[in-house]
């Protein structure tokens, strides 16, 4: 049964991504800029699973690494190569990570949601004094690469980020991740060499996202600071993680789809109420399901198994 | 180089461990040969555990040093001594809650002084630990599931599944039954003998420590106030004093 399921799963990611692949050979601009945005969405979420799903330390500023790849980009426009700079963006966040992230993972729980989110809002506003002190409001990308070279970017972006938590969660590595998830003195007693672990994961979980916001500048072609470094970014990757459930690839494909598709209808259909109903669909996962879709499907299963 | 035979596994020289003010231990030294059971003993607060945490890496001593196996090891972190062959368990328990009971050993075996890198093989010598303590029908549940005499038992499985050579138990039998001390006790001397491990027990279970012992070192505010076997111990008018208040 679990092996069927399990099968039944890879039948389905191999046909989603293979649609995924070829959609802007068929598809309109209107449909490749919606599997654009689903592709970063998953993207971003299955490299913050890397860090958070895996070890607990629930990061509320993975933008920073976003913004700051976007930021990269921008002030390198025309100057190095595009897909230097775009590698750069990746460089640059996962040393930013590096950086920090020795000082930050030194607190724990509620303490280091704040911190990381704090940590965001001090690069945002940094920049932003540098840019106005630079007398730049915004700037503008001439000469962007057209949208399907950009799909194509970013298909392999969230292909990376899929095969890099699939790669983490069942490694000696992510089991040492799980277990100082679980308790963090028991692991470093056990042997986990924790200190080093969860500063590369956070490393590992940084480095995507700043590619991501490398990407995303050329699809937007123009950049404000505040835009790339939008809280929201973050607050949008953790709600797909929490609706997916689970600490493998699966959880953050689900909920980003699941999001991703009801936000969209929502719009459409109730454009007033959008943001009303989603608050409330969002609260009722959390308080109803808070093991996500995952969580659902495995206590189906679970009670299927039971009655049969 | 040291002779393997007569050095002792552990020494612990002029121990001492200061929190703000408060002196949790001071000038305590002993040794513990390889293959010995050494108990603890001492009332609340007497520094049990932050020996136990001192000799683990779990805290940085104040004063003193401690070698093991030939070698310095005050000062270092806690994966680094396990990974050398130091192994504790907690008195207040601290399971991976939402790991199964084998995985909860999985971390033990790949990442202690085992350093069973493969999965399989890890696994494999978590089941036989498992196997060992009396817990292989418990190998997939959620360690979150155990009773506490379930946890109390994984704490000793999962520091055997490290490889360690030195394991140091922390009131492993508190808060059990008769009958489930009596399963413990069996279970450790098994274990002990099988393994050829060399133990460190605290224990307010008196007579537990009597059969286990050879040896008992005496804690009282932070200093060693006697060692000897448990019989001279039970006469000691110093250790008397402590427990019962007799003038000697």
């Amino acid at each position: 049964m679990a092996r069927w399921r399990s099968s039944a799963w890879i039948v389905a990611t191999a046909v989603g991504a293979g649609g995924l692949a070829v959609l802007p050979l068929f598809g309109n601009d209107y449909l490749v800029g919606v599997g654009l945005t689903v592709l970063m969405w998953i993207a971003l979420t299955q490299s913050w699973c890397v860090l958070s799903k895996m070890t607990g330390y629930i990061s509320l500023g993975h933008v920073v690494f976003y913004g700051l790849g976007a930021y990269l980009v921008v002030v390198t426009w025309q100057q190095v190569p595009l897909a230097l700079a775009i590698v750069g963006a990746g460089v640059l966040a996962a040393a930013f990570a590096a950086l920090v992230g020795l000082p930050v993972l030194r607190v724990r729980g509620p303490y280091f949601v704040i911190l990381s989110f704090g940590v965001s809002e001090l690069v945002k506003f940094s920049i932003m004094a540098a840019e106005s002190a630079g007398g730049t409001a915004s700037r503008i990308l001439f000469g962007a690469p057209d949208l399907g070279a950009i799909y194509f970017a970013m298909f392999a972006l969230a292909v990376a980020a899929t095969l890099l938590l699939m790669g983490v969660s069942r490694s000696r590595f992510g089991h040492g991740l799980r277990s100082l998830r679980e308790n963090e003195e028991a692991a470093e007693t056990l042997g986990v060499p924790v200190v080093r672990y969860k500063l590369l994961a956070f490393v590992l979980s940084a480095a995507i996202p700043g590619m991501v916001g490398a990407v995303m500048a050329l699809r937007s072609t123009y950049f404000v600071v505040g835009q790339v470094f939008d809280p929201m970014i973050s607050v949008t990757a953790i709600a797909m993680a929490l609706l997916g459930g689970g600490d493998d690839t699966r959880g953050p494909i689900l909920g980003t789809l699941f999001l991703f598709i009801v936000s969209e209808v929502l719009w459409i259909r109730a454009p007033l109420a959008y943001m009303l109903i989603l608050g409330a669909v969002l609260a009722g996962f959390v308080l109803v399901a808070p093991g996500g879709i995952l969580g659902l499907l495995d206590s189906r299963r679970a009670r299927g198994a039971s009655g049969a | 180089m040291n002779d393997a035979d007569s050095a002792p596994l552990l020494e612990v020289r002029d121990l001492g461990k200061r929190f703000g003010g408060l002196t949790a231990l001071s000038g305590v030294s002993f040794s513990v040969a390889a293959g010995e059971t050494v108990g603890i003993m001492g009332a609340n607060g007497a520094g049990k555990t932050t020996l136990f945490s001192l000799i683990a890496g779990n805290a940085r001593p104040s004063a003193g040093t401690i070698a093991f196996a030939g070698g310095r090891i005050d000062g270092l972190s806690p994966d680094r001594i396990c990974r050398l062959g130091i192994a504790r368990t907690f008195q207040i328990v601290k399971p991976f809650p939402g790991l199964t009971v084998l995985e909860n050993l999985r971390t033990a075996a790949m990442f202690g002084r085992a350093g069973l890198r493969d999965r399989r093989e890890a696994d494999a010598a978590a089941m036989a630990v498992l196997e060992e303590v009396g817990m292989a029908a418990l190998a997939s549940a959620p360690a979150a599931t155990l009773t506490l005499a379930g946890q109390k038992r994984l704490e000793v499985a999962r520091a055997i599944a490290t490889g360690a050579r030195l394991v140091l138990l922390d009131e492993v039998m508190a808060g059990l039954t008769a009958t489930e001390v009596a399963q413990m006790l069996d279970t450790l001397r098994r274990v002990r003998d099988a393994r050829r491990l060399t133990l460190i027990v605290i224990e307010h279970v008196m007579q537990a420590l009597m059969k286990l012992c050879a040896r008992i070192v005496v804690l009282h505010h932070g200093e060693r106030i006697a060692e000897g076997t448990p019989e001279a111990i039970g006469n000691d008018p110093r250790v008397l004093s402590v427990y019962f208040g007799t003038a000697a």
